[in-house]
Order: structure tokens, then C-alpha cells, then sequence
């Protein structure tokens, strides 16, 4: 390979990182490649040593994504994480699919209950005096706020569950991947992806 | 399966390598991944993604260096974070393997477990 194959299939890869990120991780790669040129190696060789551009990138990117959740944890950040994590295809991560998404579900129902409870708590409160609520409109109101308060206590935990699930994920990805798995079994990686050339 | 036993120990240490190399001078990567691909036959490439998560850990940080031929070089040094996961990650390591040297070079002249049998009656 040479080394404009090698960076356009890295850029290739790096399609979705802010572009100032990836042009940081492709200026890396050009700078090994003079190194490795002007310590005498061919351009094949030093690709052939760096491995395959399409897994670093993928390498890369799920790095980028856990940083960002680790920055900032919003949905969209969490998302970004859990994509790039996945990305990388270990396989225990795979296994775990199924359960992943069950757990999602679940949550996800929790999460539109808690919602709903909260505006059903605030109609009753709303509306409960007016309409003749059992017990007065004192009762009302003040079931409607213990139904409000319970659906944000309730949200306040599935979010706390949530982050620490992402979190839980990010850990394991780590631990079973370590994001370095693509080098040290160069030999396996390339009947993966039809990039071979 | 010594193959597995082999890339998860590597897997584990280069973080580790990477540190103390740079506790001993700042060095930037091309030096790093070519001193340790010699070492211990690592993938020259995966360097770069491991640099990136130790700067997002704030185990090293970088800065410029001009250089007369081409563009100023980008060089790595360990912070005070990573001089402190070094020192943690070295005793894990230097007791680990003391202690898997102990089980795997012990003499055949070890005393067996003698509570065993007293337990199992």
C-alpha cells in the first residue's frame, strides 16, 4: 500500500469526527510516514508496520466518541459513544446486543410513564378543583404535585441509570478491546471489510 | 493457547511501556511506537489512538518543537497524573509478576496443601 492509499482510506474512515479532530489524527499519520521515509523504510513498509488505516480510524473514532460522552453527557454524545463502541465489532460487545437493547426498551418505557404521570399530575392539580375532585380541591392539588414530584423523581433515576449504563459500556468496550486489538492481530483483521486491494 | 495468554498481556502493558518511556525523556511518536514495536512487536499504527486516549486522560500532554528541516514536531510528556498511574501501574505490574514467577517457576520441593486433607475429613 502505499501512502496515499493508506491516508485516503484513514480519511475515509475518520467520515463523522469534527473535521479539525481529523485532520489532527491524518497530520499524525503523514508525520510517521516522513519519519519512517526519512529513516530509510519504503512507503510500504511503514504502512505495512502501521496495520490497516480502515481499523485505526475505527479505533479512532470510538476514542473520539468516549471522550466526547466523557465531556459531555447529553443524548446525542451518548449515542455517538454507543455507535463508535459498537463500531469496533468486538464481538462480546455483539453478544451483548440483544440484552443492550431489551435494556433500552425498558428504559425508554420508563422514561414516556414518568413523563406521563408527570402531566396527569398536573392536570389533576389543574383541573381536579374544578371538576369535583373526591376530597376537595386542597386534595387535588396536592395529589397532582406528589404525582408531579414523583414523575421527576422517577426521571431523575433513569437518567442517573442511564449514564452509568452508557458508562458500564464504554468500560467494557475498553476492557475487552483496550483499542488496540486491530494491530496485535493484524493476520485475522483483513477478510473483515471487502477493502482489501 | 500461549498466542491469547500473549496479546492480552500486551494489550495490558503498553499503556505502561509508553509511560515509562516518556518518564526517562519527552519523546514524540514516531520514536515511541518504533522503540516499542522493537520491544515488544506491537502494530506501529495503534500508537496513535493510545497517545490520544492518555491526552484525554491527562496522563501526557503535548507541545511543539521547532525543528530546522520541515515542520515543528509535536512531542509527548507525562504530567503529574501520569507519573502518578505510572508509579501505581509499575507496582501492580513488578507484583504480578513476582507473583506469577513464584507459581510458575516454583520448585517441585514446595510444600503441598497440608490443610487439605484435614479439611476434607
Amino acid at each position: 500500500m502505499t501512502r496515499a492509499e493508506f491516508i485516503a482510506r484513514l480519511k475515509n474512515g475518520l467520515v463523522g469526527l469534527p473535521t479539525t479532530t481529523a485532520n489532527d489524527i491524518v497530520a499524525d499519520y503523514e508525520t510517521h510516514f516522513e519519519d519512517g521515509l526519512a529513516a530509510g523504510r519504503t512507503e510500504a513498509e511503514v504502512a505495512a508496520a502501521l496495520g490497516d488505516p480502515a481499523r485505526l480510524a475505527r479505533e479512532l473514532k470510538a476514542e473520539a466518541g468516549i471522550q466526547r460522552w466523557a465531556q459531555e453527557k447529553n443524548p446525542s454524545a451518548a449515542a455517538a459513544a454507543v455507535f463508535a463502541v459498537l463500531g469496533l465489532g468486538a464481538i462480546d460487545i455483539l453478544i451483548l446486543l440483544p440484552l443492550l437493547m431489551g435494556v433500552v426498551g425498558t428504559l425508554f418505557g420508563f422514561f414516556i410513564a414518568a413523563i406521563a404521570l408527570f402531566f396527569v399530575g398536573g392536570g389533576i392539580m389543574v383541573a381536579g378543583p374544578f371538576v369535583g375532585f373526591p376530597g376537595g380541591p386542597l386534595a387535588a392539588i396536592l395529589m397532582g404535585l406528589g404525582l408531579m414530584a414523583g414523575a421527576i423523581f422517577v426521571g431523575a433515576l433513569l437518567t442517573i441509570v442511564t449514564v452509568w449504563l452508557v458508562n458500564g459500556l464504554v468500560w467494557f468496550a475498553r476492557l475487552h478491546y483496550r483499542l488496540l486489538k486491530p494491530a496485535l492481530e493484524p493476520e485475522t483483521t483483513p477478510s473483515v471489510t471487502g477493502a482489501s486491494a | 493457547m500461549p498466542e491469547t495468554i500473549e496479546i492480552q498481556l500486551k494489550k495490558g502493558v503498553l499503556g505502561l511501556c509508553v509511560l515509562a518511556l516518556l518518564n526517562r525523556a519527552d519523546s514524540y511518536a514516531y520514536e515511541i511506537a518504533s522503540r516499542l514495536s522493537d520491544a515488544i512487536d506491537m502494530g506501529e499504527g495503534t500508537i496513535y489512538p493510545l497517545m490520544r486516549r492518555m491526552q484525554g486522560d491527562g496522563l501526557v500532554e503535548t507541545y511543539l518543537v521547532e525543528s530546522s528541516s520541515g515542520p515543528s514536531r509535536k512531542y509527548y510528556r507525562l504530567t503529574e497524573a501520569g507519573r502518578a498511574a505510572l508509579a501505581a501501574q509499575s507496582a501492580e505490574w513488578t507484583a504480578f509478576t513476582r507473583a506469577v514467577d513464584a507459581v510458575v517457576a516454583a520448585p517441585d520441593a514446595a510444600p503441598p496443601h497440608q490443610d487439605q486433607p484435614e479439611g476434607a475429613q
